[in-house]
Formats: C-alpha cells, sequence, structure tokens
C-alpha cells in the first residue's frame, strides 16, 4: 500500500499540473494589466485619433515598436453607433489594422491594395448597418469600406512604415491628417 | 528517561501502544506533507509550463529557425490560447500573420545569449517582401540610447551589396558599414526583424519567408 503512493501522487500532481496550466493559459488574455489596450487607453479619449510619439529609448507607449514606423491609434468604441475613420493614404506601405482590445488583428488593408488614395472605413458593431445610421449608401458606396466588428471597443492603428530617415516628418504630417470619430451626423 | 522497575506492567503496555501510535502520526504528518509537496510541484509545473509556452513559444505556435522565433498566428483572431495569451501579454499590437511577420532572437546563432558586452556581425540574404526592419531592444523590448539615435535598419536605408545582402554590425562601439549600437549598459538584447506584406504565403495565407533568407548571427568577439 505505501509502495504505491508516491505514484498516485505522482499521478495527482501531473493532472493538477495540467488544469493549472490550462487554467493559467485560459485566463491570461482577460488579466494581461498592461496589454495594448490598457497602454493606449492612457493616451486620451475614444473615438479620436491620436498620433503616437516616435518611438525612442525610455518614451515608447508599447514595447518593441518599431522605431522606423510612425502609428496614429484610434480607440473606437460603438456604443453610440458606428464609427468613422478617414485618411489620404500618401504611399503604398501604410497599413490600417483594425484590433480587439485583446490584441486580435480582426481586419486590415494595405496601402498597395486600396484603390483609392484616400480611405474611408466605418467600422460598426454587429447589430448595426449603416443603412440604420442613415447613410445614402448607394451613392458613394464603392468608396467607403463597411467593417463589421466582432467587439464593441477596440483599436484602430495606422502605421506608416517610413521609406527611408528623411521621410519622417513627412509621414508625421500626413498622419496628422486622418481622422477618426462617430460617423452620425459626419456627413 | 529512567524506568520505575516498581511499574513494570504500566511500562509494558506503553512501550507497546507508544511505536503505534508515533507511526500513525508518522504516516499521516508524511500524507499531508505529501499532499502540500504534490499540490506545489502542480503549481509550479503548471505556472512554470504554462508561463514558458507563453513567453518562448513551443513547436504547437512557433517557428523556429537557427536563433529566429516566429509565433505563426500571432495576431490572428482564430489564433491558439498560446498565442493569443503571447500577445496580450506582451502589450503589442502585432499585424496579423497573413499580412505581417514578426522574428524574434535572444541567441546567437550558437545559442548563446545575445549581450551588449559582446560584439555581433548579423548576416542575411534579401526578403521578399514590400518592406522590413532589424530593430534591437533591451530584453523588455525598450530601445537602447545612443548617441547616433540608430535603432534599426529598414529596407530602404540597409546599405546593401550587388546581390542583396547586408551586414549589420551589432556593437556598443561605432564600426563602419552598418553600425546597430547595443548601447554601453550591460545587458541582454532582443533583435527583432518585421516583415511586412511578404511576397511568399503558405496555403493558408500565413507569409511565408524561407528558412535561409532570415540573418545569420555571428559572436565575433566580448569584452
Amino acid at each position: 500500500m505505501r509502495v504505491r503512493l508516491p505514484g498516485l501522487y505522482i499521478v495527482l500532481g501531473l493532472v493538477l499540473a495540467g488544469l493549472i496550466h490550462i487554467v493559467a493559459v485560459l485566463m491570461l488574455p482577460s488579466l494581461a494589466p498592461k496589454n495594448a489596450q490598457a497602454r493606449l487607453a492612457a493616451l486620451g479619449p475614444a473615438n479620436t485619433m491620436i498620433e503616437l510619439p516616435a518611438a525612442s529609448p525610455g518614451r515608447q507607449v508599447m514595447p518593441m515598436m518599431a522605431p522606423d514606423v510612425r502609428y496614429a491609434v484610434c480607440r473606437f468604441d460603438l456604443a453610440n453607433g458606428p464609427v468613422r475613420l478617414r485618411a489620404a493614404v500618401p504611399d503604398e506601405l501604410w497599413l490600417i489594422a483594425l484590433y480587439t482590445p485583446e490584441g486580435e488583428n480582426f481586419y486590415s488593408v494595405v496601402g498597395a491594395d486600396m484603390k483609392r488614395p484616400q480611405i474611408d472605413l466605418i467600422i460598426t458593431a454587429a447589430d448595426q448597418t449603416v443603412e440604420e445610421a442613415g447613410v445614402d449608401a448607394p451613392e458613394w458606396s464603392d468608396d467607403v469600406i463597411v467593417v463589421n466588428a466582432p467587439v464593441t471597443e477596440g483599436i484602430a492603428l495606422i502605421r506608416a512604415p517610413l521609406a527611408g530617415p528623411s521621410r519622417a516628418s513627412f509621414a508625421e504630417r500626413a498622419l496628422r491628417a486622418t481622422s477618426c470619430g462617430p460617423y452620425a451626423g459626419a456627413g | 528517561m529512567t524506568a520505575l522497575p516498581t511499574n513494570s506492567q504500566l511500562l509494558l503496555v506503553s512501550s507497546q501502544a507508544a511505536p503505534w501510535r508515533e507511526e500513525e502520526a508518522t504516516h499521516s504528518m508524511r500524507s499531508l506533507a505529501y499532499f502540500i509537496g504534490t499540490f506545489v510541484v502542480a503549481l509550479m509545473l503548471g505556472i512554470g509550463s504554462a508561463w514558458y509556452m507563453i513567453e518562448r513559444g513551443s513547436p504547437l505556435t512557433t517557428t523556429k529557425v537557427g536563433p529566429w522565433d516566429g509565433w505563426i498566428t500571432e495576431g490572428n483572431p482564430q489564433a491558439d490560447p498560446y498565442t493569443r495569451a503571447h500577445v496580450a501579454r506582451s502589450g503589442r499590437l502585432p499585424l496579423t500573420s497573413t499580412v505581417a511577420r514578426y522574428f524574434t532572437s535572444r541567441t546567437d546563432s550558437a545559442g548563446r545569449t545575445l549581450v551588449s558586452s559582446c560584439e555581433y556581425l548579423v548576416e542575411g540574404g534579401p526578403i521578399n517582401a514590400r518592406w522590413w526592419s532589424l530593430a534591437v531592444y533591451d530584453e523588455y523590448g525598450g530601445l537602447i540610447d545612443n548617441p547616433s539615435a540608430r535603432y534599426s535598419f529598414n529596407s530602404e536605408e540597409m546599405l546593401r551589396h550587388a546581390d542583396g545582402s547586408y551586414r549589420v554590425n551589432l556593437s556598443s562601439k561605432a564600426r563602419p558599414e552598418n553600425w546597430l549600437p547595443s548601447g554601453t549598459a550591460d545587458q541582454n538584447l532582443v533583435l527583432m526583424l518585421r516583415i511586412y506584406s511578404p511576397r511568399e504565403t503558405d496555403a493558408s495565407g500565413i507569409g511565408l519567408v524561407p528558412a535561409e533568407r532570415l540573418p545569420k548571427i555571428e559572436r565575433k568577439s566580448c569584452e
């Protein structure tokens, strides 16, 4: 009887370790206190475009940010209706990406794949349609991209990779000209 | 202890009973110790293995090419729980792996930890992508202060040879060609290669970077 006990404890230990492992992995995304959403929330209100300062030592909003990419971010909140993001995309390197608060990139578009230099993106929640929001869709539906978000709160991130060291001020200026805001009444 | 010769009967009883009770007590004590020990070991194993698989990856979630680690479904909404936990914990907002691939390295090609007190030669071939960049960070993902404010080399500014190959000198002291400063503080380093819009993809659309295109990291000398 006593000879078998250590074996029993080893099995019990392994099962317990497995359970703890699974719980830890599944719980972590919702418990991570310093995830990107928390870091960006400290910068300003939702539904506004915020230009991130160029990453430099000791001045990084997120870890491992690219020093040769300029970023602008908009935390969108769809509780009061769709949110519209507009940008004049100056080169094919630009990337516009939409994220859930946990950092899942559910939508992205590359500058090179855009048909027009002007991008007009409307983010809607699952239960919202652009028609309901009072948009005359047919007239300019070709120019507008409607993205149905799986979340009501999330992050829109514009990346402007620099095509050379002298391009930084140009990219920063172009990012400053982008906009993000509630769709209703925006015309 | 001195035995009482007048009460030999009691002495006999107690000498019979005491070993038995002691044995039972040590047995339950040992069970409790076993149980607590098992729980502590299980806690360490469970948390430790979860931490390692989230932080450093495993064959399930990452491709390992020489010193480089790349999370296969990073940023993807259909990603596995380990990758999701990794992204949430990192505090980063990576592009989904169909749009960009990220490779990080904490060691040289021989498996030795990258440190600022050593000098390295990073040597790679052309990468088939719209834009890519090689940057160096401290072990917490922070950029490293240096007088020339140089933190990375990207595909547009890297000095390259006629065949498209390049050499980056990762060193705390000024070096010719592409000099990536590793700073004066004594610390561990992380290299990150970010590749935007790789032109080759696998069957599920995930950006494909051939193994031989990821640079080799050779340790030259140490202080």
